[in-house]
């Protein structure tokens, strides 16, 4: 594998002339990147500080960095590890590191490096493969062999003259580019093609300094919106996007597992042989983080057994019978006004209600409807940031006045001041909506965002409204915000005005091999077999089925699992074959990390069983969003190792 | 760090006269892809086209044989096939397919920075011979449009360069930040001579 590492440490006579310059110096060494992630900690740092002792120098302190260049970070971390006193500071890395810290500190910087001269950049995998990004490319005429770099002279309109034996005159270990373009073009019968061919002109002014600034500008605007990192993965929303709700037909047999949420699942409550009814409790929350269940049918209960699930893999679940009859459960009346009800009764409607976070996540909802914390913001998650799934944007669309009245109760129970329902800016006629019906409250406002996942995670969302960064391991109450999706609060308006607990949702069945992919409104307990077969299957038997979304659902070897509190989409998708290969330092989940950790780090660490590394780069942090695995060159499964570092972690306490 | 740009239409036409099979890379698409461009060129081929590979890193040869496996009977039916990334992508497809007409429907341009997918304000040549010490950490290869090494050309005009002037002039850049860094006499350094053999 290649190895493109960038600097070399300056010979130790030209170190000895610099630091005879100076005294009390601090040193910062980047980790190098583009090279195989084998070394933990590069030998500079040591080499560079063993001539500053040689010379009797005070070294104030030294650090080590990834990805020195990486501003927004080393801007974050650096100025407090330099020591008072320190008057000058020293670099180890190719020229951006040097550059960046020499933007960041008040102090002379020095370069105790040379980055090390290579041609043409290589691409995102390790590869020999040069492209010297000329603006213009030739290989079309080359037959894909580039004259600029493959040349020494950079020839685009055939041989010099001067090669000899099919060699370069320049570099005669080099094969003569132009010898290797004639030959694979007479060999694709293409010569004619090249003959034909006008003389070429290089345009140097092609790649102009505006032009450059113009897209630095542009696409770190977009990579910064709102906070750190993050991905914009084609969204694909067109598949169910202009579909109508559809409301599906209750299910003959209903499975409801008893975990549809965090925390404890719930104890079923009901017998095999009972008669149970809509609404009617089958399973009862059985701790503080746990939530109660409730019949989506009526009818018999036919078993109380394990059945597959979406995410658990089997789970205890209460499978009914469904008697057609819909008889509404007597515990299934409207609880009066907004304006009647307290906070303590809110939160024990939501409570019974079994109402979780209809995001994926299943928090139980009650639990954030306590917070310890004066709060400011109630924050309502429009976004479905998620490729593919259209389900909160048809809620939105169709369910605009309960959105705000559950938030009205959210605001009322946690004495909030402000609403916000953020919605991406794909989502127009749901923003328009929206915004018409808010007009009516002056401390509610629509705030529209610019598409980039994981918006909808809670710590993004409150960076990108309020700007507060929520701590590590702190709640968003710390920061005086309640989060919850739409879904959910449309879930807190239907318990509330109807009296009906959580048992049906909005979810879409959708991706390129659905034949036709749709939005429905369905009853929880639904197999997801029987959607997919509604919409007329999976058209390709390889493609990925998952229970979700792309980025964070679950990737299912059936659709046995029925649809759940959290089942906002069942897909099927394009499967990439592509196999997993060693880590290139190409940092690139570095950049897109919006809890800001250093992913490359956790494979590193998970591969060692390196429990207490992992514990030491944040791992508790990551909310496994999928960034990271998403733009890994190497196809490195990140979440999985994550995950393992986080249990492995949990287990330590 | 590279992005591409689409070509332009006669260029593309040219390319696409018969059959064609189209591989479009996101490997970069974080940085900039054309996506939409792209999806109504293609759109707009209709049944020429024999089919599409959307992927990513295509540059990574390990998993460019395994993405293509599924589409061998489309790429064997095409006339020629059409890579939608930059010219290491190219390259690397050209080469897995030796037998086939393979073209590039890009331009790929250089953004400052080698790694990640966040352009950076700065840009290092690899020179092989840092500079930055005599120049108070702003650098003259990139920064200034003649790479000199030894202080203004003198035809910077109100701090703009010359060559190009929505660019600022690096040499005054260079001035402003040794002043603020109280180092003005570095710049007394002997003559620095560029070694392009390094």
């Amino acid at each position: 594998m290649e190895n493109y590492t960038k600097y070399a440490l300056k010979p130790a006579e030209q170190l000895r002339e610099l630091l005879a310059q100076t005294d009390d110096i601090f040193v910062i060494a980047c980790n190098k990147c583009f090279k195989e992630f084998t070394v933990l900690e590069e030998p500079e740092l040591d080499a560079f500080l063993a001539v500053a002792k040689d010379m009797g120098k005070n070294v104030t302190g030294s650090a080590r960095a990834d990805f020195l260049c990486n501003k927004y970070i080393a801007q974050k971390k650096l100025p407090g590890l330099i020591p008072e006193g320190t008057k000058a500071v020293f670099v180890i890395s190719c020229g951006l590191g040097i550059q960046t810290i020499a933007d960041i500190v008040a102090l002379p910087v020095f370069a105790a490096s040379d980055s090390i001269n290579y041609t043409g950049h290589h691409g995102m995998a390790l590869t020999k493969k040069a492209c010297d990004a000329c603006a213009q490319c030739y290989l079309n005429i080359t037959g894909g062999i580039c004259p600029i770099v493959d040349c020494s002279k950079s020839l685009v309109n055939g041989q010099c003259g001067g090669a000899k034996d099919g060699k370069c005159e320049v570099s005669p270990d080099k094969d003569c580019a132009w010898e290797k373009i004639q030959q694979r073009l007479a060999a694709q019968g293409r010569l004619d093609e090249l003959k034909a061919q006008a003389v070429q002109i290089r345009d140097y002014s092609k790649v102009s300094h505006k032009l450059v600034a113009e897209y630095v500008a542009k696409i770190r605007d977009l990579r910064f919106a709102g906070y750190y990192g993050g991905v914009h993965p084609s969204e694909h929303k067109e598949f169910s996007e202009g579909k109508e709700l559809v409301t599906f037909p209750a299910p003959d047999i209903a499975v409801i597992p008893m975990a549809m949420h965090l925390g404890a699942p719930a104890n079923p409550v009901v017998q095999v042989g009972d008669y149970v009814k809509v609404g009617q409790m089958i399973g009862e929350a059985a701790g503080f983080i746990s939530a109660p269940v409730h019949a989506s049918v009526s009818g018999k209960v036919i078993a109380i057994e394990d059945r597959p699930h979406a995410n658990r893999g089997m789970c205890l679940s209460v499978v009914i019978e469904n008697d057609g009859t819909d008889t509404l459960h007597e515990s299934v009346v409207p609880h009066g006004t907004l304006e009647d009800l307290t906070p303590a009764e809110i939160i024990d409607i939501v409570k019974n209600a079994g109402i979780v976070g209809m995001g994926g996540a299943g928090f139980p909802t009650y639990v954030k409807l306590m917070p310890n914390k004066p709060i400011e913001y109630v924050l309502l998650n429009g976004c479905e940031c998620e490729p593919y799934l259209t389900a909160d944007h048809q809620l939105l669309l169709h369910y605009a006045d309960d959105v705000i009245f559950g938030l009205r109760a959210m605001m009322k129970t946690v004495d909030a001041p402000k609403g916000v329902i953020v919605i991406e800016d794909n989502k127009h006629d749901a923003i328009k909506l929206m915004q018409e019906k808010v007009a009516a409250y002056d401390n509610i406002e629509v705030c529209v965002a610019r598409t980039k996942y994981p918006q909808g995670a809670e710590k993004m969302l409150i960076k990108r409204v309020t700007g507060r960064m929520v701590p590590s391991g702190a709640l968003p109450a710390d920061v005086g915000c309640v989060v919850g999706n739409v879904s959910t609060t449309k879930a807190i308006a239907d318990a509330i005005k109807t009296g009906m607990p959580l048992t049906s949702r909005i979810t879409s069945v959708t991706g390129e091999y659905i034949k036709n992919p749709g939005n429905f409104l369905v009853r929880i307990g639904t197999p997801a077999a029987s959607l997919v077969e509604y919409c007329g299957g999976i058209t390709d038997e390889t493609a990925t089925v998952k229970a979700g979304g792309p980025m964070m659902g679950f990737v299912q070897n059936g659709l046995e699992a029925p649809i759940m509190k959290g089942s906002n989409g069942i897909i099927a998708i394009n499967t990439d074959p592509s196999r997993e290969v060693a880590c290139i330092k190409c940092g690139r989940c570095v950049d897109v990390c919006p809890m800001e950790l250093k992913p490359l780090w956790f494979a590193k660490y998970a591969d060692t069983e390196n429990w207490e590394g992992m514990k030491a780069q944040n791992v508790m942090d990551c909310m496994e969003c999928r960034c990271c695995e998403y733009i890994c060159s190497s196809k490195i499964p990140l979440v999985a190792k994550i995950k393992a570092g986080k249990n492995a972690v949990r287990g330590m306490k | 760090m590279l992005i591409t740009e689409l070509k332009s239409k006669e260029i593309l036409d040219s390319l696409t006269q018969g059959k064609v099979f189209i591989i479009n890379c996101h490997g970069c698409k974080e940085v900039s892809f054309p996506e939409k461009e792209a999806e109504e060129f293609e759109k707009a081929l209709g049944d020429k086209v024999t089919g599409i590979l959307t992927t990513d890193y295509v540059c990574n040869i390990d998993n460019l044989p395994l993405r293509l496996e599924k589409h061998a009977a489309a790429i064997e039916a095409a006339d020629t096939v059409l890579v939608l990334s930059c010219g290491v992508g190219v390259q690397t497809v050209a080469e897995h397919l030796p037998g086939k007409r393979v073209c590039a429907a890009c331009d790929t341009y250089a953004l400052p920075g080698h790694q990640g997918v966040t352009p950076l304000e700065h840009e290092c040549d690899q020179c092989g011979q840092c500079y930055l010490n005599i120049t108070g950490g702003t650098c003259p290869i990139t920064a200034c449009s003649k790479s000199l090494v030894n202080g203004q050309c003198g035809g910077a005009k109100n701090g703009m360069c010359e060559v190009d002037p929505t660019m600022e002039c690096g040499w005054e850049r260079i001035m402003r930040k040794l002043k603020q860094v109280d180092r003005l006499d570095v710049l007394k350094c002997p003559i620095q001579l560029r070694q392009y053999n390094k």
